[in-house]
C-alpha cells in the first residue's frame, strides 16, 4: 500500500511538473458538459450535443432548449524581464460568453438541432506602459457561430450527423512602438471584422451495448479575413510624414480543426463516466500577419508556430435523486504555444482543469445546471524567448502565471 | 482502514496537484553588489568631464537624456540607483533642438526651456560633467565669468562650490572617470575653424593633462578615462557636404567658391565635398539653399558687413567669387588637418597619463569604438544587441539631433566600453547594456531617409551654432 502511495505522488509531481500552456479556444459550450470536465462527446445526451457530437441528437425525443452562459474571469501575471523579476499583473477582466442550443428529433430516426455559441476567444489587456508594452497591450478576439446541424441513426447503434457553420467574427490589437527623438510612444489600435465565415462538423456516435457509447466529433477549421483599420497616435511630424501606421487593414486567422474521441459508460444506473480525447490542429496559426492596404507601411506578420496539440478529460455524473444530477470532471490540455514564441497577447502554459457541478429539475420541463471550473496554467519560464520587446533582439524572457475561475449556468427547456 | 487510506490518498493527490503549480514560486533578483564590484565602487564614484559626461543631447541638457548619461548608466549597471545629476527639467536648457517636421525635413530650436531641479542638493553632484568646458576649466574655474570657456553651466552645476577637480576631491570617491578634452579641438571645428581660431595649443593641453591626471592620481581613486573621438567624422561636418555634392552634379555645376581658413576665396571641386576633403557644418545647410541666388543672409543673421569680408551679397551665393561660402560654415583641408593633429596630439597626451599609473588608471579607446563604426557605415553599420547603429545624421541613431552628442543608445554603447574596462582591469563584473532596452530607436522615422535638400528643408541655422560641448 505504501508503495502505492509513493508512486501516486510521483506520478502527480510529474504530471504537475510538466503543467505550464493554451490557445484562444474556448470548449465550455453548457454548464452540464463543463461539470463533467468537457467529457461530453460520448455523452451528448442534451441539446448542447450540437456543438459537443450532433449524432448523439437522436438519443433525445422531443423539442428541447438550453439557454446559458459561462463567465470567465482569467488572471495572468508576468515576472521579468529576466534578470529583473518585477511582477506585471494583466487587468481582469470578466468574459460572459452565452450558449444557446436547440434540438428537435422528427422522428425514430432523424433529429434536427440549430446554436450558437463562442468557440474561439481572447481578452488580455496590460498597463499600457508595461514593460511588454511593444509587445501587447490589449488584444480582443471573438468568434462566434450558429451552426444547424442534421442527425441521422443509421442503424439501432449507429448514429451520424452533419452541420453546418456559419461564423462571425471581430478582432482588436493594441500595441505601442517607439518614436524616439519624439516623445512617448505611438500607440496603434487594429479594428478587424469578418462577418461570414464558414465550417461544418461531423459526428459519429456508438452505442455497442446499451451502457457503453462510443463517440467521435470533428470541427472543421474555419478560415477568417478579417476586414478593418488601423489608427496609430503618435508625433504629428510622423503622422505628417506618412510613418504612422493608418488606413485600411485586412488580417487572416485561421482556427484549428478539432477532432474529439469520447467514451462513456453507465456503471451503475446512477453513476455514468467518460473520457474524452480532443486532438486540436493548431498548426494552423503560424503566423499572426496583418496586411496593409496602403503599401507605403510595413506588413506584419509575426510567427506563432503553435504546435498540434491535445486535451484529455475525464468526467463523471452521479444522480443523486430523480431530480439532481452531480457531476465532476478533471481534464489537461497540453500547451499548443512554443515557450519562445509566447506572447503576452496570450499568456499560455499547460492547463489542468478541475470541475463540479449539478443539474436539476426545477419542474416537469424546465432544469437548470450550474458548474464550477478552476483552470490552473503551469508556472512557465521562458529563457529562449524569440519575442523582442525592444527595437533590438532583447528576448521578452520571464516567468508566466496564470489560473482561471470559469462558473456556467444553464436553463433547459422542453416543449 | 482501506476507506481511511483512500482519504488520505485522495487529500495527497487534491494538494500535490495545487501545491505542483504554485502561483508564486520564488524568483531569484539581481543581488547588485556582492558577487560584482571586485575592487571598485560605483556608490562612491565621481565623473568629470563636458557635455558627453553631462548627458546633453539634441542641444540641451534635460532630465529626460540625463537619466541615460553614461555615468548614471556605469552607476546602475553597478547596482548604485542614487547617482546624483544635477537634472533640468525638460525640455531643458541650452535650446532643444526638436523635429518640426520630417518631410520635409525641418528643425528648429524649442523655444520653452526648464530649470535645474537639484540647486539645493547639498553635496557635489556625482556627475560634474559640464557642457562647454574645456580642459582647462577643470581645476580653474568656479564660476562661468571666470572660465575659459565662459559655460553657463558652470555656475548651474558647481554652484560656486568650487571647481570641479575641487568638488570631486572633497567627494573622496573610490573611482573617478574622466573624459575630458573634446571642446579644446570641437569649438575651433564647429565654428569652421574660426571662433576659436585655432584649437587648445598641444603642450598646454599636455601640461594640463598631466597636472590634472598627477592630481587625481593622488586621491587615490581607481581613474577611468577616455579619449577623444575624431571631430571631423561626426554627423555635424559629414551629413551636408556630400548631399551638396549630389545636388551640384544633378544640376550640372562645375564646382562653387568657398573662402578658404584665411578666408581667401577658393574654387571646390563636388569631388572634394564628396570625399571629405572639404566638410560643411549642419549650420550651412540652410544657407546651401540659397546656392546661385544673390544672398546676404549669413551676415544678416550674423550682423556682419559683408564688404569687411570683401563679399557682394548681390553675386550669385557660393557660385560666385564675390560671394563664397564664408569660412565659418566650412572646413578647409587645412583646418581639418590642423582638427586632426589636435586629437592626435591630445590623445597622445592622455595615454601618457594613462601610461604613468599603470595600476590605478585605465584607457577607454573611444577614438578607436569611434573609428571601426564609422568604418562600417560602409558596410551597412554596427550592430548591438541587435539594433543597427551608423554615424549617419537622425537616421543612424548613434548621434542626437544636434549631429554632435550621442543618442540614449549612443551613451549605452560608450557606457558599456566604459564597463568593459573597469571590469577588465579592476576585476569587478558589472552586466553590460542591452543596448536595445534604452529608448533611442528611431523605429518610425527610420522607414525612410532624411533628405536635407528636398524643397522645404531647413536646419534652423541658430539651433546648430549654440551647441556646447
Amino acid at each position: 500500500m505504501k508503495l502505492k502511495l509513493a508512486t501516486v505522488i510521483v506520478f502527480i509531481t510529474m504530471f504537475t511538473a510538466r503543467i505550464c500552456a493554451g490557445g484562444f479556444q474556448i470548449n465550455e459550450h453548457s454548464a452540464r458538459a463543463m461539470a463533467m470536465g468537457g467529457a461530453f462527446t460520448a455523452v451528448a445526451n442534451d441539446p448542447s450535443a450540437v456543438y459537443f457530437n450532433a449524432a448523439g441528437l437522436t438519443q433525445i425525443e422531443g423539442t428541447h432548449f438550453l439557454f446559458g452562459s459561462t463567465l470567465i474571469a482569467p488572471v495572468s501575471s508576468f515576472r521579468g524581464v529576466t534578470p529583473n523579476v518585477t511582477e506585471y499583473d494583466m487587468k481582469r477582466q470578466y468574459f460572459p460568453p452565452v450558449h444557446f442550443w436547440a434540438s428537435h428529433r422528427i422522428s425514430d430516426r432523424f433529429a434536427v438541432g440549430i446554436g450558437f455559441t463562442t468557440p474561439f476567444g481572447l481578452g488580455t489587456e496590460w498597463n499600457d506602459n508595461w514593460v511588454g508594452k511593444y509587445l501587447a497591450i490589449k488584444t480582443d478576439l471573438q468568434t462566434y457561430t450558429i451552426s444547424p446541424v442534421v442527425a441521422a441513426k443509421i442503424t439501432d447503434q449507429i448514429s451520424l450527423s452533419a452541420g453546418f457553420v456559419y461564423s462571425f467574427a471581430n478582432v482588436t490589437i493594441v500595441q505601442k512602438s517607439a518614436q524616439t527623438p519624439f516623445p512617448g510612444d505611438a500607440k496603434t489600435t487594429l479594428d478587424g471584422k469578418d462577418n461570414s465565415a464558414f465550417g461544418y462538423t461531423l459526428g459519429l456516435l456508438v452505442k455497442p451495448t446499451p451502457k457503453l457509447s462510443l463517440g467521435v466529433s470533428f470541427h472543421s477549421s474555419i478560415q477568417y479575413e478579417f476586414k478593418g483599420t488601423a489608427t496609430t497616435v503618435g508625433a504629428p511630424q510622423l503622422d505628417a510624414a506618412g510613418r504612422l501606421p493608418q488606413g485600411d487593414v485586412t488580417a487572416k486567422l485561421k482556427t484549428p480543426i478539432n477532432l474529439a474521441f469520447g467514451i462513456a459508460y453507465d456503471v451503475s444506473s446512477v453513476l455514468k463516466l467518460s473520457a474524452d480525447f480532443q486532438y486540436v490542429g493548431w498548426s494552423s496559426y503560424d503566423t499572426l500577419g496583418v496586411d496593409f492596404t496602403d503599401p507605403k507601411y510595413t506588413d506584419i506578420a509575426s510567427p506563432r508556430l503553435y504546435d498540434n496539440s491535445f486535451i484529455v478529460r475525464l468526467g463523471g455524473e452521479y444522480k443523486l435523486t430523480d431530480l439532481l444530477k452531480v457531476g465532476a470532471g478533471i481534464y489537461f490540455d497540453k500547451n499548443p504555444v512554443k515557450p519562445e514564441y509566447l506572447n503576452p497577447s496570450l499568456p499560455d502554459a499547460n492547463r489542468l482543469g478541475f470541475s463540479v457541478g449539478l443539474d436539476y429539475k426545477l419542474f416537469e420541463n424546465l432544469g437548470v445546471s450550474a458548474s464550477y471550473l478552476f483552470i490552473r496554467a503551469s508556472q512557465l519560464t521562458v529563457t529562449n524567448s524569440q519575442e523582442h520587446y525592444t527595437e533590438g533582439n532583447a528576448p521578452f524572457n520571464g516567468t508566466y502565471n496564470s489560473y482561471a475561475h470559469l462558473a456556467a449556468i444553464s436553463l433547459s427547456y422542453s416543449l | 482502514m482501506k476507506k481511511k487510506l483512500n482519504i488520505i490518498l485522495g487529500l495527497l493527490l487534491t494538494a500535490a496537484v495545487f501545491f505542483g503549480c504554485q502561483d508564486r514560486s520564488e524568483l531569484a533578483g539581481v543581488n547588485p553588489q556582492v558577487p560584482l564590484s571586485g575592487n571598485v565602487d560605483v556608490s562612491n564614484y565621481v565623473s568629470i568631464g563636458n557635455s558627453l559626461t553631462a548627458g546633453y543631447q539634441s542641444s540641451a541638457l534635460y532630465q529626460s537624456a540625463q537619466q541615460y548619461s553614461y555615468p548614471n548608466l556605469i552607476a546602475k549597471q553597478g547596482g548604485y540607483g542614487g547617482f546624483a545629476q544635477p537634472l533640468i527639467s525638460d525640455p531643458g536648457i541650452g535650446g532643444r533642438i526638436k523635429i518640426v517636421s520630417l518631410d520635409p525635413f525641418v528643425t528648429a530650436t524649442d523655444p520653452s526651456s526648464g530649470v535645474p531641479l537639484a540647486l539645493t542638493y547639498g553635496a557635489p553632484y556625482d556627475n560634474l560633467g559640464i557642457p562647454g568646458v574645456v580642459l582647462g576649466d577643470v581645476m580653474n574655474s568656479t564660476t562661468t565669468s571666470g572660465s575659459y570657456s565662459k559655460s553657463p553651466f558652470i555656475d548651474i552645476i558647481l554652484r560656486g562650490q568650487g571647481t570641479q577637480w575641487q568638488q570631486t576631491k572633497v567627494q573622496q570617491p573610490s573611482l573617478i572617470t574622466l573624459w575630458i578634452g573634446n571642446n579644446d579641438v570641437l569649438g575651433f571645428a564647429t565654428s569652421g575653424g574660426a571662433k576659436p581660431s585655432a584649437p587648445t595649443p598641444s603642450a598646454t593641453f599636455g601640461f594640463l593633462y598631466g597636472q590634472l591626471a598627477d592630481s587625481l592620481a593622488a586621491t587615490g581613486a581607481k581613474v577611468v578615462v577616455a579619449n577623444i573621438p575624431n571631430v571631423t567624422a561626426i554627423p555635424f561636418f559629414t551629413t551636408v557636404g556630400p548631399g551638396f555634392a549630389q545636388m551640384l552634379i544633378a544640376a550640372g555645376a562645375q564646382g562653387f567658391y568657398y573662402q578658404d581658413h584665411n578666408f581667401v576665396p577658393t574654387a571646390g571641386a563636388p569631388a572634394q565635398l564628396s570625399g571629405g576633403q572639404l566638410l560643411l557644418t549642419l549650420v550651412s545647410q540652410s544657407y546651401i539653399a540659397y546656392f546661385g541666388r544673390p544672398s546676404g543672409k549669413f551676415y544678416k543673421d550674423n550682423n556682419l558687413n559683408p564688404a569687411l569680408f570683401g563679399v557682394d551679397t548681390t553675386k550669385p551665393f557660393g557660385a560666385s567669387l564675390q560671394n563664397p561660402i564664408p569660412n565659418a560654415l566650412i572646413l578647409d583641408a587645412g583646418e581639418i588637418s590642423t582638427a586632426n593633429q589636435a586629437t592626435t596630439d591630445f590623445n597622445t597626451a592622455i595615454t601618457n597619463a594613462v601610461t604613468k599609473y599603470p595600476s590605478q588608471f585605465a584607457l577607454v579607446d573611444v577614438n578607436s569604438l569611434f573609428n571601426s563604426i564609422r568604418a562600417s557605415d560602409a558596410t551597412g553599420g554596427t550592430t548591438y544587441n541587435g539594433v543597427k547603429f551608423t554615424t549617419t545624421f537622425v537616421t543612424g541613431g548613434l548621434f542626437s539631433l544636434d549631429g554632435v552628442h550621442p543618442t540614449a543608445q549612443g551613451q549605452a554603447i560608450v557606457a558599456n566600453e566604459f564597463l568593459k574596462v573597469i571590469n577588465d582591469k579592476f576585476g569587478s563584473s558589472y552586466p553590460l547594456i542591452d543596448v536595445s532596452a534604452i529608448p533611442g530607436s528611431l523605429t518610425l522615422a527610420k522607414k525612410g531617409a532624411i533628405n536635407l535638400f528636398e524643397k522645404g528643408a531647413y536646419l534652423d541655422p541658430n539651433a546648430y551654432k549654440n551647441i556646447l560641448f
